[in-house]
């Protein structure tokens, strides 16, 4: 077996600087006093560790609020999305029907119709049926993922039609079918659907900006980016929350490392 | 046995509808928040549709279109796209590719390196907007006091276009060479170790097993991470949220903020906004077409 030279661990370092220095820096500051956020010699570590950033950040009646929504439209919405993608993928990967290839060339298509170049006729869309500055807006529509379909395919094909044959004949309905043998069988690519999922609409920015004008229905997201005064007194608190908004996602990929590669591996093989 | 026949007919009838009755949700959710949009867009992209208006329009034919080739502030914003494309797309390209055939080494700690590079991936794009704001801004911020202490003059960074321009170029750069990272390190670990054991025997020097076995052996991987950035880059917007809000000047206003503020902000003008969208949705068509076309000769 080969070794790294040292070379290697020179350039790996460098990069832990590169990657990891920006994200410790913010936190450092947003543990810094008012006086210190502003001082003329910045320093890396906070003199004196200060939780008034944090204390501030909470005591803005709505940032409550604000996390509540992040978590009920993140949570609800990969629920939905490892429901409804689970079930398309299986269609498409064990079904033979009529019409089986146009549906699949209308899900690949969506692909080209990112939420950006629609986002004008989407807002008309909300308002017509209601949705508009509603959380239903943040869950339902995002739901639907042209990758998380292609994901469930994928992993979906692998699983030996014997088995649902066998249940067919034992007169097992589509649906018990489905619940008891499908599902069990695809845990690894539902729990990377699910993180994955969680963290789209955990940090989605474009969604929220469109479909919600009211701030009690704010994400945390758009809570952040309303913060008023790029440079004005409360940066601390914009640093504090900004802290605070990676702590979920810092947890998910701590215990879900794995899932992340494969599911980047995955939904790029897949576009 | 008659019962039999028609229970096993029903069967049969039922097989057919399954497929579809599993596909209903997702496909209600598509065409009506994805098809159903797109068509509207193209309809209202011919109208002068005004947000405060969205009931009564009139058809104007191609007036937004032939206004959009006359608008400078659009033109400038597309073009701003175009170069900031050509500029990120590769610098990502060569460090994810660059980055992977580090980390396969035998390093020790190989997993707190990997996750490490990919910790950016995760943070929110407004939130990588201010991490970079608070580092590279005002003259107290961390990079001005870096580069006086090395002896430079302060430099006067996010006010300046040139600097907030290529602050965005690093804010993307640091945020999602890490997901690139991972595909390409996917790649380069199915290359087949022998391979590389039968040019040691050749005498194969590091160039040369780079040039003949890894980059060729990366093809698939490198067209797919190409396509991808590159569409990626194209819909640019929440990143400047909170870096550089666009400014200053617009010297950092994208395709899409362009589009959002006229529809939302400034003049309100739906339809106009709309025939924007539509110039940015060929753009994506033709990348996503090539995406097919290249993808399927980098399997084969």
């Amino acid at each position: 077996m080969k070794k790294a030279s040292i070379y290697h661990y020179i350039f790996a370092i460098l990069l832990v600087v590169f990657f990891l220095g920006p994200v410790i820096y913010i936190i450092m500051s947003a543990f810094k006093s008012q006086s210190e956020l502003f001082s003329s010699t910045p320093t890396f570590f906070p003199k004196a560790i200060s939780f008034d950033n944090f204390a501030d950040s909470f005591s803005r009646g709505s940032f409550l609020t604000y996390i509540g929504n992040s978590f009920i439209v993140a949570i609800s919405s990969t629920a939905l999305a490892v429901v409804i993608n689970t079930m398309s993928g299986y269609a498409l990967a064990k079904f033979r029907f009529k019409g089986d290839k146009i549906i699949m060339m209308v899900i690949l298509s969506t692909i080209m119709l990112p939420l950006e170049v629609i986002m004008v006729p989407i807002f008309s869309v909300l308002k017509t049926l209601g949705m508009y500055n509603s959380l239903l807006a943040l869950i339902i529509p995002a739901a639907a993922t042209p990758t998380g379909i292609f994901l469930m395919r994928q992993y979906l094909v692998t699983i030996p039609d014997d088995i649902i044959q066998s249940a067919r004949i034992d007169g097992a309905s589509e649906w018990k079918i489905f619940t008891r043998i499908i599902v069990p069988n695809a845990k690894p690519a539902i729990a990377t659907l699910a993180i994955f999922s969680f963290m789209w609409r955990w940090n989605d920015y474009i969604w929220p900006l469109i479909a919600i004008s009211s701030p009690r229905k704010y994400t945390l997201q758009l809570a952040i980016a309303n913060m008023s005064g790029q440079y004005g007194s409360n940066y601390g608190t914009i640093l504090a929350t900004s802290a605070i908004s990676m702590v979920p996602m810092l947890v998910v990929f701590l215990i879900f490392q794995k899932q992340f590669v494969q599911g980047t591996v995955n939904s790029g093989m897949k576009g | 046995m008659k019962n039999e026949k028609q229970s096993f007919k029903a069967y049969k009838m039922k097989q057919k509808v399954i497929p579809y009755l599993f596909l209903t949700p997702n496909l209600l959710i598509f065409s009506i928040f994805i098809i159903l949009p797109a068509l509207i867009g193209l309809y209202y992209s011919f109208t002068d549709v005004n947000l405060f208006h969205m009931n009564e329009f009139s058809l104007i034919g191609f007036q937004n279109y032939v206004r959009l080739f006359k608008d400078a502030e659009f033109l400038a914003a597309l073009w701003n796209t175009v170069k900031l494309v050509v500029v990120s797309v590769p610098i990502i390209f060569v460090s994810a590719m660059a980055i992977a055939m580090l980390i396969v080494q035998p390093l020790r700690a190989k997993g707190f390196y990997r996750a490490t590079y990919y910790w950016p991936v995760m943070i929110s794009a407004i939130v990588v907007g201010i991490i970079w704001n608070w580092i590279l801004g005002g003259s107290f911020g961390l990079f001005n006091t870096f580069i006086t202490k090395l002896g430079f003059a302060e430099s006067d960074t996010l006010i300046n276009p040139n600097f907030a321009w290529w602050s965005i170029v690093l804010a993307i750069v640091w945020s999602r060479t890490g997901y690139y990272m991972i595909i390409f390190m996917a790649a380069l670990l199915s290359i087949p170790e022998s391979l590389y054991e039968a040019s040691d025997m050749d005498g194969a020097n590091k160039v040369q097993k780079f040039r003949f076995i890894t980059y060729p052996s990366l093809r698939a991987a490198r067209l797919m991470v190409f396509i991808l950035v590159t569409m990626e880059v194209f819909k640019t917007y929440p990143i400047v949220v909170k870096l550089t809000a666009g400014g200053p000047s617009n010297a950092t206003t994208y395709t899409v903020q362009y589009i959002y503020e006229t529809a939302f902000s400034t003049t309100y003008d739906v339809g106009y906004a709309s025939a924007m969208s539509m110039i940015l949705l060929l753009f994506v068509t033709i990348l996503t077409a090539a995406n097919f076309f290249l993808n399927k000769g980098g399997t084969d």
